[in-house]
């Protein structure tokens, strides 16, 4: 649906240039359409786990790949910063626009800092492994954890 | 998804109580996930995987086994 397709890029340009998405309000209004049909639109999505919305609200908490919520995935490229979902999210904010950029987030066994580097469209070797504690068929009973 | 130093600081991250063990990803994989998953979202036509795309994507990636299997 047309509509679902501009609602979604509108919050995916909103988060990519101002770093937060924009509010249900801001959207509305951006799209030019009477807010229950971008409710709808909201809705149709969520169902679609497009968008995570902040529960009881109408507002977002994740477009995946970037949350509204501070996460401990901290993307920045091209003088921008955003907060990935999951380190699967984290990189993927920098393929999804097509910039190099690096990704830094907590060793949540050490707490050191790790960084991974997006050069010239490639991940640039580095010591870390990906790790998935929930199997793949359960990740969203709970994507706040996953 | 977590990123860990090593293989060794899962172990241990596991071994502490704080979290399961699931299955690691190479930074090859985790890559190729993220821009297989991602690359394409500013499309106008994008649309979700469905699960058997998804599916072979892991497969592709060499995600293998009852852990990646969506259902």
């Amino acid at each position: 649906m047309s509509l679902d397709a501009d609602v979604r890029l509108h919050i995916y340009r909103r988060f990519a240039e101002d770093g937060r998405p924009p509010t249900f309000d801001q959207t509305a209004v951006a799209i030019g359409s009477e807010p229950d049909e971008v409710a709808r639109a909201y809705r149709r999505l969520a169902e679609g786990r497009v968008i995570v919305l902040e529960p009881g609200t109408s507002e977002i908490w994740m477009a995946n790949p970037f949350s509204a919520r501070p996460t401990t995935f901290r993307v920045e490229a091209a003088g921008k910063w955003w907060w990935g979902v999951c380190a699967w999210d984290a990189p993927g904010i920098l393929a999804m626009l097509s910039v190099d950029g690096i990704v830094t987030t907590p060793c949540p066994d050490c707490g050191e800092p790790l960084e991974l580097r997006v050069e010239g469209g490639a991940l640039r070797p580095t010591e870390a492994v990906g790790h998935f504690s929930v199997p793949a068929a359960r990740w969203w009973e709970d994507i706040g954890y996953t | 998804m977590l990123l860990f130093r090593s293989e060794e600081h899962v172990e241990r991250w596991v071994g502490a109580g704080r979290g399961p063990r699931g299955a690691l990803l190479t930074l090859e994989q985790l890559w190729g996930l993220a821009a297989a998953w991602h690359g394409d979202r500013m499309d106008r036509g994008w649309r979700r995987k469905a699960p058997e795309e998804a599916q072979a994507l892991f497969d592709s990636l060499g995600l293998s086994g009852e852990f990646w299997r969506l259902g």
